[in-house]
């Protein structure tokens, strides 16, 4: 015998965890290949759910081409990210400038004003309450399996997560924009003599871990009926966590922790009162930091 | 110099701050040739090589090269023009296997051209083809250096800049990169060596320049270079008289 309500929040649980990973995921790659945190990350997965709503409003398109436009305003929003927040910073060509610190603060500011900029900017013109969705575009349309019931989002989630996962994995692997995002992010020094182009291929880097992000944003927001300026925020920081608790630059290690990660935040949550949820990132964060400050996956200094 | 020179550096300088590391550095490579840079530590080799690569930036002088000028071209134009270094260092992609390393050499190249080249530098160092899957962080000192000079060749450079193949190698291990070295010439390749083990360097080098505090101190054929008391004295390590 099986508790079905336990096994309900543990595919919840997995569910929230992708969505995490998909965020840390954006996370992990940009700090790979500059050693910076991008603080508007949160505000990318907004954009994303914002895209995906005006578009949403405006045409009411099939599913499909609402994602493909978060895709591009994710994409968009990414490039435009690197352009104000990071570029005006970096002069690549030497390794005082690769590894200066006063740097690395610089872009961890400027990116954070980009943030608050971007999410007052949206509470201005949209309001900071909950934007109302159309019925037919909820991802709450229940299924059932035997006792278990499950919502159609959570399998929209689990199937673009794998595709996405799988597809940044063949990316990194087998082409020749992944490969040198791997390589700036393993060696910037040679990376540079065997004439990589490293300013396309940061940009490249925001643009994938934006897009990521910014389709992870819509698709929570369809799930859970919640679209807001400041919706990123706490997603932000769940992927943040999971981003450290990997070790910093390793993205098999960031979705795993993401996955924990989301399914303790559910079963927490099964046991306590909804709040306690966000506690469960807190404490993982700090037991973190205090014995494994170099992550639980990040022993060997293993990049992207 | 005649106009078949492949690559002429014109009284280049390098600034970091308020240091000046390259303080007028004139020297050619003919196409076809062996040329080497000799000089003992902190003369400024190292930054010599960063600055032609397009790693450091120049603040005067000039490079040309096959006959475009590319100073302080960024370092990924430098490569597609045909001008490709085995750093000092050999700043290979630790993390990655030997494949990816070599696939990252080519990054200009078609698919096509990427196997063939591949295929071709597997060939000369078997020990690659024996380790291809592995990363490349797990190989000896001397098998990085030959994955460093592999992946170099992949983008099929006109001029090959060399800093320092030989440090920390065992005897055995230097000698096969000298003859290499050759083996690169007669391939079609020219050659810019930057070395300690300048015996070694002069032996295999048609011409050669010495430099001390930022500059050239002295040049000449290598057979003359060998000759020079300046330059004997200066193997065991004292300075140019």
């Amino acid at each position: 015998m099986f508790d079905v309500f336990f096994v309900q929040q543990l595919v919840n649980g997995l569910s929230i965890g992708l969505i995490y990973a998909l965020m840390a995921i954006g996370f992990t790659l940009i700090f790979g290949v500059l050693n910076v945190v991008n603080f508007a990350h949160g505000e990318v997965y907004m954009i994303g759910a914002f895209a995906g709503l005006l578009a949403i409003t405006q045409l009411a398109p099939p599913l499909f081409a609402v994602i493909l436009v978060a895709l591009a305003f994710g994409a968009l929003a990414g490039f435009g990210l690197e352009r104000i927040a990071f570029r005006p910073f970096r002069r690549f060509r030497d390794e005082a400038s690769l590894k200066s610190k006063a740097i690395r603060e610089a872009t961890l500011l400027s990116s954070l004003a980009v943030s608050i900029i971007v999410r007052e900017l949206a509470e201005k013109i949209f309001g900071s309450n909950m934007q109302s969705i159309p019925q037919e575009y909820l991802l709450l349309k229940p299924i059932e399996i035997g006792p278990l019931s499950f919502a159609n989002g959570q399998f929209l989630i689990f199937g673009l997560s794998i595709v996405m996962l799988g597809g940044l994995q063949w990316l990194l692997k087998h082409t020749r924009v992944g490969l040198s995002i791997r390589a700036v992010a393993n060696n910037p020094m040679g990376a540079a003599y065997v004439g990589i182009n490293t300013e396309r291929t940061i940009i490249a880097t925001f643009v994938i871990g934006s897009t990521l992000g910014a389709i992870a944003g819509l698709i929570v927001g369809l799930y859970q009926g919640a679209i807001f300026p400041a919706m990123g925020f706490a997603p932000g920081v769940k992927a943040f966590v999971a981003m450290v608790m990997g070790g910093l630059s390793s993205i098999g290690g960031a979705v795993v922790c993401a996955l924990i990660l989301g399914m303790a935040e559910a079963i927490t949550t099964s046991f306590f009162a909804q709040g306690w949820g966000d506690l469960v990132a807190y404490l993982f964060l700090v037991i973190t930091l205090v014995f494994f400050p170099t992550g639980l996956f990040g022993g060997g200094r293993e990049r992207v | 110099m005649s106009t078949s020179n492949l690559i002429e550096i014109k009284d280049l300088h390098v600034r970091m701050g308020e240091q000046t590391i390259l303080n007028g550095v004139s020297l050619h490579v003919p196409s076809g040739g062996i040329v080497t840079v000799l000089g003992s530590n902190g003369v400024g080799k190292t930054t010599l090589m960063r600055a032609v690569s397009g790693v450091y930036r120049s603040t005067s002088g000039s490079i040309r090269f096959d006959g475009t000028e590319i100073t302080n071209w960024p370092s990924h134009r430098i490569v597609a023009a045909g001008l490709a270094q085995a750093p000092e260092g050999r700043q290979i992609f630790s993390s990655m296997t030997i494949a990816e390393n070599l696939r990252i050499g080519g990054v200009g190249l078609t698919p096509q051209e990427v196997a063939e080249e591949e295929e071709k530098q597997l060939q000369r160092f078997s020990i690659l083809r024996d380790r291809y899957r592995q990363k490349a962080g797990t190989l000896s000192g001397g098998e990085q250096q030959m994955l460093c000079i592999a992946r170099a060749l992949m983008c099929r450079p006109k001029l090959l800049l060399m800093d320092e193949p030989s440090l920390g190698l065992a005897p055995k291990i230097v000698r096969q990169i000298f003859d290499l070295i050759s083996l690169i010439r007669s391939e079609g390749h020219s050659v810019l060596l930057v070395e300690q083990n300048a015996r070694a360097a002069l032996r295999v080098a048609d011409y050669a320049y010495v430099m001390d505090g930022g500059r050239i101190a002295i040049e000449g054929s290598s057979a003359d270079l060998a000759n020079d008391a300046r330059v004997r004295a200066a193997y065991l390590g004292g300075h140019a008289a």
